[in-house]
């Protein structure tokens, strides 16, 4: 099934582009708190069904799962995969102390979320010009029945990976906008463009 | 005003500097500082004034200031941040607080400097309410889980139950049945016989008739040649012979199938009596060679008799449901050899196919109620646990061994005398009818 990405050309190479610096400012964030590199890979942006988005996000294995939503100028939800691999060396990375404990493993992840998803938030917003406030991260075991019965048809998914050089830690976040705030930031879009 | 107001409210407020001094506390936090400290807390370290998850905090605390972005903290993960009671101190079941945190990057206005702000949630009646929620959710679980045991015991049990009233109403069908075949069976039995007489009679008239052509005149002796020619007397002769003596042997077969199924059946109800085992194997042997002539039957014991006191029908039973299973086992070529060893206390019985064994992890399964591989709607995997409990009964051990395409030895011990709870519950009953007439 092939559908129509809701942005043109010119602004999907805008969006990237800004994409790009706010991931990287993300990294670079979570880079001087954890005093390591981390490496992003280049945004990825399309347009889903709800089934293509479980999909890319939940079909992952030995993985962690978190949603954050996030309200302002435009509203969408942020998803997170976290690898279970290469987590203890992050939680080591992050101050804490071994042997890791089952909250301590939740309190990392949710945290680790947080970091990144808001930064590039941040990022995103801020270059565009919009003002967003991220609300508080929580685990999430999707159920792929329930996402089929999504009401919504399509959304716009912005997706980067970022990878912890040292060790074998990766983590991929998802970008999910509704088609209200798709239509702000089309316009936020034109508007640089201009 | 809005002092006032950020004072009373029912969160706790924290303003922290970049060196995680405290710049202003809200009364949520001063409520719950002691006495001494309330008017001194400015500038004071916030994890001197705090103690307990000092690390925890300033670590999030340096992740806001590096980052200007908020971060979040939920009692699940981390209860309790901030050593506080729980505001219910003395009816409330927690005794500590359980906090949501939030710390969100601020700036002052005037001088531009990094602040922090701590917002923290009391969110102890959530907590407790979620926590016994929980349990009460595990302990629904728990039984659930044993009702659902409980109600697969009794799935078990009822078609237990059904098949034996399917076995008992079988046999009383059958019990009917073969009274209802006997009658006719008797007089087709006698008619096959004086049948066979009066055939050996008319070849007797006919031979004579021949011997004595010679006699007669041309044209008769041609007429007489012809009529034996057209009815294929030859042939005839030969062959009535043997098709009544054939058909005698069938008959035969027949009264003796039911003649076991007469007796199979109806002493399902008789109770413990004496029971000759080499008998009801030379039974057995007869009825499933009636229905599985691809084995060849071989029996052996030393006696002529071997006794025990038991149940005939479930014993019968028993030893039927494992010969058929040898019988099924052979397809073509094979033996079934039924041994039976006398001892002092036991009998023993053996019955050891040529057929084609089983695989090694169903041995373990065979006793197992409605544990079959035949396809569906062929066996109902109830032969052997039949056997198993019918052998229990008697005090007894049924034990199985096999080898795949190699056969399988069935072996059924029970002890002649029935111990304990059978001797001393007739013991009971005869005190029990002595005691009236004492009385």
């Amino acid at each position: 099934m092939s559908i129509v990405l809701p942005l043109d050309e010119e602004q999907r190479d805008a969006l990237q582009e800004l994409l790009n610096i706010s991931m990287g400012q993300a990294a670079n964030s979570l880079a001087q708190l954890i005093e390591t590199k981390i490496d992003i890979s280049i945004p990825k942006i399309s347009a889903v069904t709800p089934t293509q988005l479980y999909s890319l996000l939940f079909e992952t294995e030995d993985a962690f799962y978190t949603r954050q939503s996030f309200l302002g100028d435009v509203h969408g939800e942020v998803m997170s995969v976290l690898s279970q691999a290469g987590l203890s060396e992050v939680a080591t990375l992050m101050d804490y102390d071994e042997p890791l404990s089952k909250e301590d493993i939740q309190e990392i992840i949710l945290e680790l979320c947080n970091i990144l998803a808001g930064a590039c938030l941040a990022g995103l917003s801020e270059q565009l010009e919009l003002t967003t406030n991220l609300n508080m991260p929580t685990l999430f075991l999707p159920d792929k029945a329930n996402f089929d019965e999504l009401q919504w048809q399509h959304s716009l998914v912005m997706e980067v990976q970022f990878v912890i050089a040292i060790s074998s830690f990766s983590m991929r976040v998802v970008f999910c906008l509704d088609d209200e705030s798709l239509a702000r930031m089309k316009n936020t879009l034109d508007e640089l463009l201009a | 005003m809005f002092e006032q107001l950020v004072g009373k409210l029912p969160v706790g407020i924290g303003i922290v500097d970049e060196n995680f001094n405290v710049v202003y506390l809200n009364d949520f936090f001063l409520d719950r500082l002691p006495h001494n400290m309330r008017d001194c807390y400015k500038e004071t370290p916030v994890v001197e004034l705090f103690q307990g998850q000092g690390k925890f905090l300033k670590r999030r605390l340096k992740s806001v200031f590096v980052l200007q972005h908020p971060s979040f903290s939920y009692w699940e993960q981390r209860p309790h941040i901030f050593p506080f009671k729980s505001s219910r101190p003395i009816t409330g079941e927690e005794t500590q607080m359980y906090q949501n945190m939030e710390i969100l990057p601020i700036k002052d206005k005037k001088t531009g400097q990094k602040l922090a702000c701590i917002f923290l949630q009391d969110v102890t009646a959530q907590a407790s309410y979620f926590r016994a929620q929980q349990k009460l959710s595990e302990a629904l679980k728990k039984e659930h889980e044993a009702q659902r045991k409980l109600i697969r015991k009794l799935d078990t049990a009822q078609s237990q139950l059904i098949q034996a009233e399917k076995m008992a109403s079988t046999g009383q069908l059958a019990a009917g049945i073969a009274h209802e075949i006997n009658n006719p069976i008797g007089f087709v039995n006698a008619n096959l016989n004086t049948l066979g007489q009066y055939a050996s009679h008319l070849i007797a008239i006919c031979d004579g008739v021949q011997g004595q052509l010679e006699l007669f005149t041309d044209e008769l002796k041609e007429q007489v040649d012809a009529l034996f020619e057209s009815n294929h007397y030859d042939l005839l002769k030969d062959d009535i012979t043997e098709l009544i003596a054939e058909s005698t042997d069938g008959l035969t077969r027949v009264k003796d199938i039911v003649e076991n199924l007469k007796n199979f059946s109806l002493e399902t109800t008789e109770g413990v009596q004496i029971v000759d085992i080499c008998a009801v194997c030379h039974q057995l042997i007869t009825l499933i060679s009636a229905q599985y002539s691809a084995p060849q039957y071989k029996f052996e014991c030393k006696h002529e008799k071997v006794e025990v006191m038991g149940n005939p029908g479930p014993l019968k039973q028993a030893l039927m449901n494992v010969m058929i299973n040898a019988a099924q086992a052979i397809e073509d070529k094979g033996f079934i050899k039924l041994t039976v060893i006398d001892s002092p206390q036991l009998v023993t019985i053996k019955i050891l196919d040529s057929g084609c064994g089983i695989p090694t992890k169903h041995l373990k399964r065979v006793f197992e109620p409605f544990f079959t591989t035949k396809p569906e709607g062929q066996g109902q995997g109830l032969g052997l646990s039949v056997a198993y409990t019918a052998i229990e009964q008697h005090q007894g051990k049924i034990s199985i061994s096999s080898k795949e395409a190699k056969g399988t030895v069935v072996e059924i011990t029970i002890p002649k005398q029935p111990i304990a709870a059978a001797s001393t519950d007739e013991g009971s009953e005869k005190n029990e009818a002595e005691n009236p007439q004492t009385a």
